[in-house]
């Protein structure tokens, strides 16, 4: 459910990925200078590192599946059809519906938003659209692993009542301040 | 009929442009009075996502046909799989490409597969190579970030005491579950990580109010992304919609432990 590529596009991807290797490296180097200074401590960390990766593989499997699912099923032109519905009852569930189903990073998806802003969708169904990212599909299989599905199941609910909520509140402080 | 075709300029003189997501202009042409809207291509401004905003603007206009150039592969998909028929190599000025249309001149060869391609698109096995490498692509941008925070975990296990974490939290309800949302709204990145810090701040007896209010701050705040959100949806309301998801997070956190535990017992 990737959105389409461009040259440009595949250029900022490869930039943002230059980004993300920063991190692991400094903790890698961290490790390295441990290694140095305190051995010992340093493989004690490693160990406890092993246990939490081997925690995550199984889920991290899972979470490869749903995500295949997503990407046959989902296309970023229905999430954008999901969300133009309006600021109605109807519109608001599909807006919940547009939150779960999108994937990647959230500045991919601000000039659609935009567009969709300037086309006259209001800002309820974006507000709701931006919170409802909160729910992933496809990394419940890791989210049930760590803290049951009980749990998740609560915060799942709860999340999607809270971004109507969040999204009438915005919609309204956002036209009371237009107004004044 | 309605035919959208991508162009160099905003007129019907105009050549066709070769790239479809990325062409200056798109025109919407009725074939019956070739009257035409022109409009920017807000693909060919903002890069991201360039096809996909194209296929919204033919969906949008209603178009049947789509003539261009070339045309990727993820836009010719929705194209299509919105009943949407697209011509490729399609060159020289647009009027004469529309002409060419309305005379049968692209045959009805092409029309004919992408109806099939349309009927098969679920079991089409480019639909399904193209998901695989998208999934795994998606699984390799998630891996560094989180083999870098596995191993911080490892360390975090290793070097901090539940001493050090309990002078940040205290076992007060609401000021741990307001620590564990800002904490939430500084970090960012796949949710995947804050699940990874979470459960590694629980078991070191952070509380799960705490854990919970970060998890969902780590999605609905972003503090870091905020100026990329302000520069799309406007100052105000980046603000507002930032500062309720904080505020909000701690009801909701505060919410879902109680329903847990009276649910769990």
């Amino acid at each position: 459910m990737n959105m389409g590529k461009s040259h440009e596009s595949k250029r900022g991807v490869s930039q943002s990925s230059k980004y993300m290797l920063i991190f692991p490296l400094i903790v890698l180097v961290t490790y390295g200078v441990l290694f140095l200074i305190m051995p010992e401590q340093a493989l004690v960390a490693l160990k406890n590192s092993g246990k939490v990766c081997l925690n995550i593989l199984l889920p991290l499997a899972l979470v490869f599946v749903v995500m295949l699912a997503l990407n046959l099923f989902v296309k970023p032109v229905q999430i954008v059809h999901l969300l133009s519905s309006g600021a109605n009852i109807k519109g608001i569930l599909l807006s919940v519906a547009a939150g779960i189903i999108s994937v990647g990073p959230i500045y991919v998806w601000y000039p659609l938003l935009k567009e969709l802003r300037e086309k006259g969708a209001g800002n309820m169904p974006i507000a709701v659209f931006l919170y409802n990212r909160a729910v992933k599909p496809f990394l419940l299989p890791v989210m049930v692993a760590y803290f049951g599905w009980v749990y998740v199941a609560i915060l799942t609910v709860l999340t999607v009542l809270a971004s109507i909520v969040n999204g009438y509140l915005v919609a309204m402080f956002a036209k009371r301040k237009t107004a004044e | 009929m309605k035919i959208a075709i991508s162009a160099e300029r905003a007129d019907l003189e105009s050549n066709v442009a070769h790239r479809f997501g990325l062409s200056p202009y798109l025109l919407v042409v009725d074939t019956e009075t070739m009257g035409f809207k022109a409009l920017a291509n807000p693909g060919a401004i903002s890069r991201p996502g360039a096809g996909v905003q194209a296929v919204i603007f033919a969906i949008s206009e209603g178009v049947e046909v789509v003539l261009t150039g070339y045309c990727g592969p993820a836009a010719y998909d929705q194209l299509v799989s919105n009943g949407i028929k697209v011509i490729t190599n399609v060159s020289g000025m647009v009027k004469d490409a529309i002409e060419k249309y309305k005379a049968g001149g692209f045959g009805q060869v092409l029309a004919v597969e992408q109806e099939k391609e349309q009927a098969n698109r679920y079991i089409n096995r480019n639909t399904l190579a193209r998901a695989l490498r998208s999934s795994a692509r998606q699984i390799a941008n998630i891996l560094p970030i989180l083999i870098g925070v596995v191993l911080c975990i490892g360390l975090f296990n290793t070097f901090v005491s539940k001493e050090a974490l309990a002078t940040i939290f205290s076992e007060n309800v609401v000021g741990d579950t307001l620590w564990g949302a800002c904490f939430g709204s500084i970090l960012a990145g796949n949710p995947i990580n804050s699940y990874v810090i979470g459960a590694a701040l629980l078991n070191n007896g952070v509380s799960l109010f705490a854990v919970t209010a970060l998890i969902i701050t780590w999605v609905t705040v972003g503090l870091v992304q905020l100026p990329a959100e302000i520069a799309s949806l406007g100052l105000r309301f980046a603000l507002l919609r930032n500062a309720l998801c904080l505020v909000l997070a701690i009801p909701v956190a505060i919410l879902t432990v109680m329903i847990l535990n009276f649910i769990i017992g």
